[in-house]
């Protein structure tokens, strides 16, 4: 899979269920950040719960971004000051491009 | 700290487990039987690597940060490429089993505190640390509490690890959710000018490098709290 995000990307999580297992945690989905690195293409997580983790046992590989987001946009009502981040890996797919640049 | 502490303190009490053994318990156990009935290993090949595994401490981690502080070269390929610097500390990712273990995964990156930025992990998820250079986790850093209050109130967490910061740091939380492991090389405290690499890892705590914590000149993890 082609990697379709640059660094200083805004980048929203998209905010979907998933039917059995991911990585990407309910605080991220809806949210917005920006990514800051990039990581190799690793097999996604949903793949490898089922034993899928290598590609030849059919786990899906896609690369995955170091997304980092203002502490300030994770949370209502964040206590500490506006400078504070968070970064979390995120793969490709559950990424969309923030709507303020969408491509 | 943030133990649970449910049992009764009867001296006579026969010591045992409060809640039993759960699922993750018996499937370990399961698949650990059947893989020596089946001849991959042994039970004593078994209690080795456990051994081994859980004997390792924040030595290494503490080497790493001691050697970047003296050598900037060292410092600048520790973080372009952690596993690859790992090894001229005596650390492979890879060793012994070829793929990771005892970490999960062998992807490693060194968090640099500067003076504008103070980084410190996590794993919302479940627990994953570096324990290839930091061996096993303290049990606060595995529990809910910590996990979830860290991601969503970092500066009162940290305050309650006696650490404060104002605003003009940023506290830059990494949520080790995937393969990557983390560990923060804080940065080199004021007094240790001159200092040997042995004197500075001895400062170089393993919560120094979870981000909980700040080196000091004056103390150790091995210096008895009553001293100071």
């Amino acid at each position: 899979m082609n990697r379709t995000f640059g660094i200083g990307d805004r980048v929203t999580v998209k905010n979907a269920t998933s039917m059995f297992h991911t990585r990407t945690q309910a605080y991220t989905r809806g949210k917005t950040g920006v990514v800051v690195e990039f990581r190799p293409d690793w097999v996604i997580p949903e793949d490898e719960a089922w034993g899928r983790d290598t590609p030849e046992r059919g786990g899906r590989e896609e690369p995955f971004y170091v997304v980092r987001f203002k502490q300030k946009d994770l949370w209502p009502n964040y206590t500490g000051f506006d400078v504070d981040t968070l970064e979390t890996e995120v793969a490709q797919r559950w990424l969309d491009p923030a709507k303020e640049n969408a491509k | 700290m943030t133990r649970t502490h449910d049992h009764d303190h009867d001296a006579h009490a026969a010591i045992q487990s409060s809640s039993g053994v759960n699922e993750f318990e018996v499937l370990e156990q399961a698949v650990r039987e059947l893989a020596i009935e089946k001849g991959l290993f042994s039970a004593e090949d078994h209690r080795r690597f456990s051994e081994w595994a859980e004997s390792i401490g924040p030595s290494g981690g503490s080497k790493l940060v001691a050697k970047a502080w003296v050598d900037p070269e060292f410092n600048a390929r520790l973080l372009a490429d952690g596993t690859e610097a790992c090894k001229e500390v005596g650390i492979d990712w890879l060793d012994p089993t070829g793929v990771g273990t005892p970490s999960d995964y062998t992807y490693f990156y060194v968090l640099e505190n500067t003076p504008t930025v103070h980084n410190v992990i996590v794993c919302t998820l479940c627990s994953c640390y570096p324990r290839p250079v930091l061996g096993m986790s303290p049990d606060w850093y595995r529990t809910p509490h910590y996990r979830r209050r860290l991601v969503r109130w970092p500066r009162e967490v940290l305050a309650e690890f006696g650490l404060h910061f104002g605003p003009d740091v940023e506290v830059r939380v990494h949520d080790s959710n995937q393969k990557s492991r983390f560990m923060v090389m804080p940065m080199r405290p004021d007094g240790t000018e001159g200092w040997t690499e042995e004197q500075l890892a001895a400062i170089v705590t393993r919560d120094t490098m979870i981000g909980v914590a700040q080196p000091k000149a004056d103390w150790t993890a091995t210096s008895s709290p009553s001293a100071g």
